[in-house]
C-alpha cells in the first residue's frame, strides 16, 4: 500500500462513518435500534479497554458507572424536569465523581485485590440501587419521556429512532476520537507503561497511583456516558443497569475483540451481539453459543479477534 | 578520578528489618559526587535491600538517607527518581511488550513537567531528540523498533541502563548488571557502561570480581546486613576479613 | 428483639459454615493454585442439581450427598485436563475461559433441567424450639457436616504429603518438579477436590435454597470475596471470614432490610482489603 498506516486508518474511519450515517435511509427501525445498541455497548467496552487494555487494571465493576450514568439521566428528568442536554453532561460528570471516590481507594490495591474491590463497590451500588426504590425505582426501574435535545440552532427529537441513532453515533464517534487521541498522547504512553511494568514506571518517576486514578476516572466517565445514552434511548433506567452481568459483557466484548486496541472492543461488541441476535432465532439458549465461543476463543485465539487478524495479516505480508 | 565536590549520598545508621530478620543493620555509607563505588558481599548480604531503601521501594525501619543534603528517607520511588536517582534491577525490569524506542521514549518523557494530553506524543520534539541521542549512546538505534522482549539478554540489560540514564540521574544504582551474561557479553556491557556513565555517580552491586576491580574506585563490603569494611580495590583485595567472608565456611 | 437477634446469630453461624465450605473449595483452586475459576458457582449448582436427580432416582438424600460430589469431581477432572491445562498460567485467559465454561454449563442445565426452581425436601424434618420459633434441625446438621468436612480437609492438608505438595507447587513450580513432585497431577487433583467440595456444599445447601440453574451466581462472588478477605491459601482465614461476613449480614438484617444488610458486609470487606490487603490471615507479598 502506498498510503501510510495513519492516513489509511483515517480513510477507513471516514468510510465507515459515512456508511453508518446513511443507515437510517436504508434500514428499518429495528436495525437502527439494533445498531444504536451496538454503538452504546461498544462505547462501554471501549471504556473498559482504556482501563484494562491500556492501563492494565482489570475492573469487573464498571456497571456501577454505567448504572450511575443511567440514573444521571432519569432522576434529573423525572424529579427536576431537567433538560436533556444537561442530563447528558451529568451522565459523564456524576459517574466521574463516583469514580474519583471509588478509584481513590481501589488504586491502592493491585492485581486480584483490585478486581475484588471494584466488584465489591459495584455490588454496594447494585444493592443500594435495588433497595433505595424511592429514588431509583429499584429493579422495576423508572420510565420517562424525553424532551428534545437543544443544540442551539437545531433540535434533536429523541422520540424519533433515527434522530436517536444519529445522536448516539455522533457521541460515540466523538468519544472514540477522544480515546484515539488519548492513547497516542504522552498521557497514553504513561498508562501503557503502567500496564507493561508498573514498578519500572514508578522507578522512572511516574506517580503511578495518580495516573491509575486518572485512567479510572476517565473510564468511569465514558462508562457513565454509555449508561446515559442507554437510558436515553430506552427512556428508562433501572437498578439492573448496575448488575455485574453488565460489567461482564464489557469484559467479554473487549477480550474477544482484543484488548489494548481500540478496534478490538468495537469488533468484539459487534460480533458477539450479532451472534446473540441471530441465535435467538435458532436456539433458546443463545448464551450457550456465547459460552462455547468464549472457550474456543481463549484456546485458539488468546489475542482476541484483532490479534488473530493481525497475525493473519503478518503471515500474508511475509508471503507478499 | 572524580572532583571531590562533596557528598552526594549519605545513609545514616539505616536499618531494615523484616519481622525478626535484620536485612540491613546500621548501614552508614557516604558516597562522593562523581564516585564509582562498588557494593559487594555474598548472597543475602543485604546489597539489593540497601538499594531498595535508597530508591524508596522499601520503607526504612530506622535511620536516614540523604541525597544532595536532602532527607529522602520517607519519599516514594517516583519522587526520588525525579530528584535524580535511577536504578537497574537484579532481574531486568523493562517494558517488555514495547519496542526499544518506546521504552526509551517513556523514560525520557518522564522528565517533562508539563505536556498537553491531547497532543500526539510524537510531536514532542525535545523528547524525540533526546530519544535519538539515547539510542545512539546505548548503541541500540538499529534495533529501535524491535520489541524489547525479543532482544538478547545482554541487550535487554543494556536497554535497562539506557532507560535509567534517560531519566537524567545524578546517581545511578546498578544492580548486578552482568548477572546472567557470558564473559564475552559482560566485557561488552562493561565497556558500554564506561562510555555511558561519564560524570555520573555510580553505585555498582556486583558479584563478578573482575568487573568490580576493573570499574570501582572504592569498594564497600556488606555481610549479613552489616557494612564490614570499605576501601580501595587493592585494600579490599588484601583484606583478611573479606577473604574469609567470601571463601570461609 | 433478643430472640430475633439470637436467631440471626444462629443463622449467621450456620450459613457461615456452609459458605466456608464453598469458599474452601475455591481457596484450593484459586487461593492456592491461583486459578481464577469463574465456574466455581456452577460446580456448586451442579452439586445441587445432581442431588435432585439422584434423589428422584434413589429417594435418598444421603446417597446424593456422597455421589453428587463424585460426579462433579469427575466433571472437574475433565475440565481441568482438557481445557484448563493449557491456559492455567495466564490469569486473563483463565478468567475468560472459565467464564465461558460457566455460561455453557448454566445454559445446558437450563435446557435440560428447566428454568423453574425446584424444591428439595430436607431429609431431617425435625425442628427444635428456639425462643418462640421452631428452628430446623437440618440447618444445624448442615453446619455440623461442614465443620466435619473442614476438619477432615485440614487434617488432609496438614498431615498428609499432598498438602505439602500443593504448597510447594504454588511456591515454586520448577523447584517442585525438580524435587519430584508430580506437578500436573497436583493441579488436576486439587481442581477435582475443589470441585467436589463445591458440589458437596451444593447438596447441603439445596434443601435450604431452591435448586435452579442460576443458584451459583451469588455464591460465586461471595466465595471469591471470602477467599480474598480471609487470605488466599489460608484455611482458617476462609472459615473466619465466611462466618464473620455471614454474621454481619444476618445481624444487620435484624435492623435494616436484608438487601441493605449486605451493604454492611460489603463495607466490612472493603475495609479489610484496604487495611490488610493480604487478608485476615494471609501472608504478605
Amino acid at each position: 500500500m502506498l498510503l501510510k498506516a495513519g492516513s489509511r486508518s483515517i480513510l477507513v474511519l471516514i468510510a465507515v462513518l459515512i456508511v453508518l450515517a446513511i443507515v437510517p435511509f436504508f434500514a428499518g427501525l429495528f436495525y437502527q435500534t439494533f445498531l444504536t445498541e451496538i454503538l452504546i455497548w461498544a462505547l462501554f467496552a471501549l471504556s473498559f479497554d482504556l482501563l484494562f487494555g491500556y492501563t492494565g487494571m482489570l475492573s469487573f465493576g464498571q456497571a456501577l458507572f454505567f448504572g450511575l450514568g443511567g440514573y444521571a439521566i432519569s432522576i434529573p428528568i423525572i424529579r427536576l424536569g431537567a433538560g436533556t442536554g444537561t442530563c447528558l453532561i451529568l451522565s459523564i460528570l456524576i459517574p466521574m465523581l463516583f469514580a474519583w471516590f471509588v478509584g481513590y481507594f481501589s488504586v491502592k490495591l493491585s492485581g486480584i485485590h483490585f478486581v475484588i474491590i471494584t466488584i465489591i463497590f459495584a455490588l454496594i451500588g447494585n444493592t443500594l440501587g435495588d433497595t433505595w426504590t424511592s429514588l431509583t425505582g429499584g429493579d422495576d426501574g423508572m420510565a420517562f419521556t424525553v424532551s428534545p435535545l437543544n443544540l442551539g440552532i437545531f433540535q434533536i427529537d429523541l422520540m424519533n429512532i433515527s434522530s436517536s441513532y444519529w445522536l448516539v453515533l455522533g457521541i460515540v464517534t466523538l468519544s472514540y476520537l477522544f480515546l484515539v487521541r488519548l492513547v497516542e498522547s504522552p498521557l497514553g504512553k504513561i498508562f501503557i507503561s503502567i500496564r507493561e511494568n508498573e514498578e519500572r514506571a514508578e522507578l522512572i518517576g511516574y506517580n503511578t497511583r495518580r495516573y491509575k486514578l486518572l485512567s479510572f476516572i476517565i473510564a468511569g466517565g465514558l462508562s457513565g456516558l454509555s449508561g446515559g445514552l442507554y437510558s436515553l434511548t430506552l427512556k428508562y433506567s433501572s437498578a439492573d443497569f448496575l448488575h455485574w452481568s453488565i460489567s461482564g459483557h464489557g469484559v467479554l466484548y473487549t477480550i474477544v475483540g482484543g484488548t489494548g486496541t481500540l478496534s478490538g472492543p468495537i469488533l468484539g461488541t459487534v460480533i458477539i451481539r450479532l451472534l446473540e441476535h441471530h441465535l435467538t432465532e435458532f436456539l433458546k439458549g443463545t448464551d450457550l453459543v456465547v459460552g462455547i465461543v468464549l472457550v474456543a476463543m481463549v484456546l485458539l485465539a488468546p489475542q482476541g479477534l484483532v490479534g488473530l487478524i493481525k497475525s493473519v495479516g503478518r503471515k500474508e505480508s511475509k508471503h507478499a | 578520578m572524580h572532583n571531590g565536590s562533596g557528598t552526594i549520598l549519605e545513609t545514616k545508621s539505616v536499618v531494615k528489618s523484616f519481622g525478626g530478620l535484620m536485612a540491613v543493620s546500621n548501614a552508614s555509607l557516604v558516597v562522593e559526587k562523581g564516585a564509582m563505588r562498588a557494593l559487594i558481599g555474598p548472597n543475602g548480604a543485604g546489597k539489593t535491600t540497601l538499594l531498595n531503601l535508597i530508591t524508596g521501594q522499601l520503607p526504612v525501619t530506622s535511620g536516614q538517607i540523604f541525597f544532595k543534603g536532602e532527607d529522602i528517607t520517607k519519599l516514594g520511588p517516583d519522587v526520588i527518581s525525579k530528584k535524580g536517582i535511577a536504578r537497574t534491577l537484579q532481574i531486568t525490569s523493562i517494558f517488555s511488550g514495547l519496542t526499544v524506542y518506546e521504552n526509551i521514549w517513556t523514560a525520557v518523557q518522564s522528565r517533562k513537567r508539563f505536556f498537553n494530553p491531547f497532543v500526539h506524543a510524537s510531536k514532542l520534539q525535545d523528547v524525540k531528540e533526546k530519544v535519538e541521542y539515547m539510542l545512539e549512546l546505548t548503541g541500540l538505534h538499529d534495533k529501535a523498533h524491535a520489541v524489547s522482549s525479543e532482544l538478547s539478554y545482554g541487550d535487554q540489560r543494556l536497554l535497562e541502563i539506557g532507560i535509567a540514564l534517560s531519566t537524567e540521574p545524578e546517581l545511578l544504582l546498578l544492580d548486578e548488571p552482568t548477572a546472567g551474561l557470558s564473559t564475552d557479553e559482560s566485557v561488552i556491557l562493561v565497556r558500554k557502561i564506561r562510555e555511558m556513565i561519564a560524570g555520573k555517580t555510580i553505585i555498582l552491586v556486583e558479584h563478578d570480581m573482575g568487573v568490580v576491580m576493573d570499574l570501582a574506585e572504592r569498594i564497600t563490603v556488606l555481610y549479613n546486613g552489616v557494612i564490614l569494611t570499605e576501601g580501595t580495590p587493592q585494600e579490599i583485595k588484601d583484606n583478611e576479613k573479606v577473604r574469609k567472608v567470601y571463601l570461609g565456611t | 428483639m433478643i430472640s430475633s437477634l439470637a436467631i440471626a446469630i444462629l443463622n449467621g453461624v450456620v450459613w457461615g459454615w456452609i459458605m466456608a465450605l464453598i469458599a474452601l473449595g475455591l481457596n484450593m483452586i484459586f487461593g492456592l493454585l491461583h486459578i481464577i475459576n469463574m465456574a466455581h458457582g456452577t460446580l456448586f449448582m451442579l452439586g445441587a442439581v445432581s442431588a435432585w436427580y439422584l434423589i428422584e432416582a434413589t429417594g435418598s438424600f444421603w446417597i446424593a450427598l456422597i455421589v453428587a460430589p463424585l460426579i462433579v469431581g469427575a466433571i472437574g477432572y475433565i475440565l481441568e485436563r482438557t481445557l484448563l491445562r493449557t491456559i492455567e498460567d495466564n490469569p486473563i485467559t483463565t478468567i475468560v475461559c472459565t467464564f465461558g465454561i460457566m455460561i455453557t454449563i448454566q445454559q445446558l442445565v437450563l435446557m435440560i433441567f428447566g428454568g423453574t426452581p425446584k424444591r428439595l425436601l430436607t431429609p431431617i424434618v425435625a425442628r427444635f424450639p428456639l425462643f418462640d420459633l421452631q428452628y430446623p434441625l437440618f440447618r444445624i446438621a448442615v453446619a455440623a457436616f461442614s465443620i466435619a468436612m473442614i476438619i477432615a480437609l485440614w487434617i488432609f492438608l496438614n498431615r498428609f504429603k499432598y498438602g505439602l505438595w500443593m504448597r510447594a507447587v504454588v511456591q515454586d513450580r520448577e523447584m517442585a518438579t525438580a524435587v519430584g513432585i508430580p506437578v500436573d497431577k497436583v493441579y488436576t487433583w486439587t481442581f477435582v477436590l475443589g470441585s467436589a467440595l463445591a458440589a458437596f456444599s451444593g447438596v447441603l445447601a439445596a434443601p435450604i435454597l431452591s435448586v435452579e440453574f442460576s443458584m451459583g451466581n451469588h455464591v460465586l462472588i461471595t466465595a471469591f470475596i471470602i477467599v480474598i478477605v480471609g487470605g488466599m491459601g489460608s484455611l482458617e482465614g476462609s472459615v473466619i471470614a465466611a462466618i464473620l461476613i455471614s454474621l454481619i449480614q444476618n445481624v444487620a438484617s435484624v435492623f435494616v432490610a436484608p438487601t441493605l444488610a449486605s451493604v454492611f458486609a460489603l463495607t466490612f470487606m472493603i475495609i479489610v482489603l484496604l487495611v490488610r490487603p493480604e487478608g485476615l490471615f494471609g501472608e504478605k507479598g
